[in-house]
């Protein structure tokens, strides 16, 4: 008895899908219709990831209902379709084929993961759907290695190199110095990375590279190359790799008598970066995706708290400014056409609360964003080191 | 010219670690004829004990020093019953050892993540952290101190070595342990001597790493680099190991400093395998059969 109505569900089900799949080829997401525009986001909403995965689906629900209450977008109401990817790239491509196919979304938001941004590649193509990932900062996500563009990936947050001018770009035009060294790993794609971008924004902007050390992930003494550095007498010291090698070559340099600046990147920030280093780093910059004190930043936090009473996690203001692109491409393509909108995914410019977003056109990233520039102080108040909001600052 | 004095102080700085590690593996070899790959492991016990005597007990640090040297010590001898002894009855080749070394060494790496966490944990600042200088040189509190401690535990060593009846009975094994155990010397005992000696060492340079770097499961990761200057100095040879640790040291920093800091274990590695095809027993190692 089961195994028939079983049977008879399935069939159901099937010819279902089969009815809304014919009846709706391009038709769901049509303008005519004062159907809602549904906008697609997969994430993390089990497993190890999910604390940033719900915290990414809220605040999308909280925008959208914001946006709803307002009066919609094209005089239509948006619809939230939310799938789990449970971590999973696997998953992540089963999620999106749903939205795609079933759900006929207008376009997607996350994940966060840029295992399960690459997976998406093929699935978005194929359907002609765009996507545009929060936290993944791996290059290859928008960018194929032959340096063409994935058409229907995009971003909001900066790559790894992108950093690399960043701090470059403040290194010289604000805090105005003349001579930089490196000290970088030569093991890590994100140094390189980092590293690269750096000296190529640092020398178009007349600044010198005077001496450039590596080391490989796991050493512990860097003074040989430390020493070299100090004999170069640079102003300012880029270390782009992760803040255990970080504090370790920071105490080093300064024991080797080293009053150089220090800078560096969101490899930095760690619970135990200033027990391990925090005098010797006093006085140093770090490149990070936003500030949470930036007076721009806590509008966000204050109504994310009031509406779900817990603090939010990075991917609040990261999917907050994917939310706030999407929603100009629909405006500036006038249509909910999937086409229309990756069209006009490059042609917006918005303002959101972690800097000026603008994708690219060649690159699908957001070009010129304005990163956070963190300066590590001691607190005289508490006696314990923290990062102090300097200003934003972007590439170009 | 002081650019290339603060090489050289960096250079010794760095082989004086690799040295006091590096004589651990040159006592266990000296007598059993193979590489002990668990010595990494009991540095990085060693180091964890210092750590958490400073911290529960108001203690000095020459206090903490000597309870991670016991404590160390004391996990070498373990590790010597639980792994080597039952291999050494059956009369195992020296393979077996040293996969049962292995396979030590990722269980103690693993009990520590396991229970303490996989983080790094600091020393508490012990010295004052202004380094002494001289014109444009300096030189760190803890380097000089590790230099002379270094000097001092391997002097020890070296007195226990040479002036003892145990190291008489110790030098007797490293010639022949079965020559030894015929004229009636106990090498069991010389064996317990051997870890318990090999594992203070281990303690003290492991404190004495952790408290210039910092302690984390992973720190025995270093004595690769020390088992190769052991093997470069000649495996087997006390002196050995020491000049091969601190030659190691010097080409490391210099061929940093003055080729190229991306090619440095490229340079520094293909000169070692260059004086091992020369001089395969190493610098100062005598010649033996069949090496680990």
């Amino acid at each position: 008895m089961k195994r028939k109505w079983t049977l008879f569900v399935s069939i159901l089900m099937v010819l279902l899908l089969a009815a809304t799949g014919c009846g709706s080829t391009n038709g769901a997401s049509g303008d005519a219709t004062k159907d809602p525009i549904k906008i697609g986001w997969i994430g993390s909403l089990t497993g190890d990831q999910a604390p940033w995965g719900k915290c990414e689906s809220q605040t999308v629900q909280m925008l959208i209902d914001e946006t709803n209450a307002n009066g919609g977008v094209l005089g239509r109401q948006l619809e939230l379709v939310a799938l789990d990817t449970k971590g999973d790239a696997n998953e992540a491509v089963n999620a999106v084929k749903r939205l795609v196919s079933q759900d006929k979304v207008c376009a997607i938001l996350g994940p966060n993961a840029s295992a399960q941004a690459l997976a998406i590649t093929g699935v978005l193509e194929s359907a002609g759907v765009s996507d545009i990932a929060t936290v993944a900062t791996n290059p290859k996500i928008t960018v194929k290695d032959d340096g063409s563009v994935n058409k229907y990936n995009f971003r909001v947050c900066f790559t790894d190199p992108y950093q690399g001018s960043v701090a470059a770009g403040y290194a010289a035009d604000v805090l105005k110095y003349k001579n930089a060294a490196i000290l970088y790993d030569v093991a890590s794609d994100y140094s390189q990375g980092f590293m690269q971008y750096f000296i190529e924004t640092f020398e178009a902007k007349g600044g010198t590279i005077v001496a450039k050390e590596a080391f490989k992930a796991g050493d512990t003494d860097f003074r040989p190359q430390l020493t070299k550095i100090k004999k170069a007498n640079p102003d300012v010291i880029l270390m782009p790799y992760y803040y255990k090698e970080v504090a370790l070559s920071a105490n080093q340099a300064r024991d080797l008598g080293i009053t150089a600046t220090l800078m560096g990147g969101d490899g930095w920030p760690s619970d135990t970066l200033f027990e391990m280093a925090g005098k010797s780093l006093e006085g140093s910059y770090v490149v990070n995706h936003f500030d949470y004190n930036d007076p721009e930043v806590k509008p966000l936090t204050e109504a994310y708290i009031a509406k779900y009473g817990t603090t939010p996690e990075i991917n609040c203001y990261m999917v907050h400014d994917a939310y706030k692109v999407l929603l100009a491409a629909i405006e500036k393509a006038g249509s909910a056409d999937p086409q229309a909108i990756t069209d006009a995914l490059t042609q917006v410019q918005v303002k959101g609360v972690t800097g000026t977003i603008k994708l690219g056109e060649k690159t699908h990233n957001p070009e010129g964003k304005e990163a956070a520039i963190q300066k590590i102080q001691l607190n005289p108040e508490t006696g314990e080191y923290e990062y102090a909001f300097m200003q934003k600052y972007g590439a170009n | 010219m002081s650019v290339f004095l603060q090489q050289l102080i960096n250079g010794l700085s760095i082989g004086s670690i690799y040295a006091l590690m590096a004589v651990g593996y040159s006592l266990v070899y000296s007598i059993l004829n193979f590489s002990n790959f668990a010595h990494g492991g009991v540095i990085m016990l060693g180091a964890y004990i210092g750590l958490y005597a400073l911290h529960l007990l108001p203690m000095s640090f020459l206090g903490a020093l000597i309870i991670a040297a016991l404590g160390a010590g004391l996990i070498a001898v373990v590790l010597e019953k639980v792994a080597y002894s039952p291999l050494r009855k059956r009369n195992a080749p020296s393979l077996y050892f040293i996969i049962s070394a292995m396979g030590a060494s990722i269980f103690l790496e693993n009990l520590v993540i396991a229970t303490i966490g996989p983080t790094f944990k600091t020393y508490p600042e012990i010295f004052n952290p202004v380094p002494f200088t001289f014109g444009s040189i300096s030189v760190s509190r803890i380097d000089v101190l590790m230099f002379v401690i270094a000097a001092i535990s391997l002097a020890i060593l070296v007195f226990i070595i040479e002036k003892t009846k145990v190291g008489l009975a110790i030098r007797a094994c490293s010639y022949s342990s079965r020559g030894s155990n015929l004229m009636g010397v106990n090498v069991n005992r010389i064996i317990f001597v051997i870890f318990l000696l090999g594992g203070m060492l281990a303690g003290v340079a492991g404190m004495l790493f952790g408290m210039k770097y910092t302690v984390y499961p992973q720190i025995g990761v270093i004595t690769n680099k020390s088992f190769i200057a052991a093997v470069f100095g000649g495996l087997g040879s006390l002196p050995g190991a020491v000049v091969g640790s601190l030659l190691l040291g010097l080409i490391e920093t210099l061929s940093s400093a003055y080729i190229a800091s991306q090619y440095r274990d490229l340079i520094a590695f293909t000169l070692l395998i260059v004086v091992l095809v020369i001089r395969p027993s190493g610098i100062m190692g005598k010649i033996t059969e069949d090496k680990a």
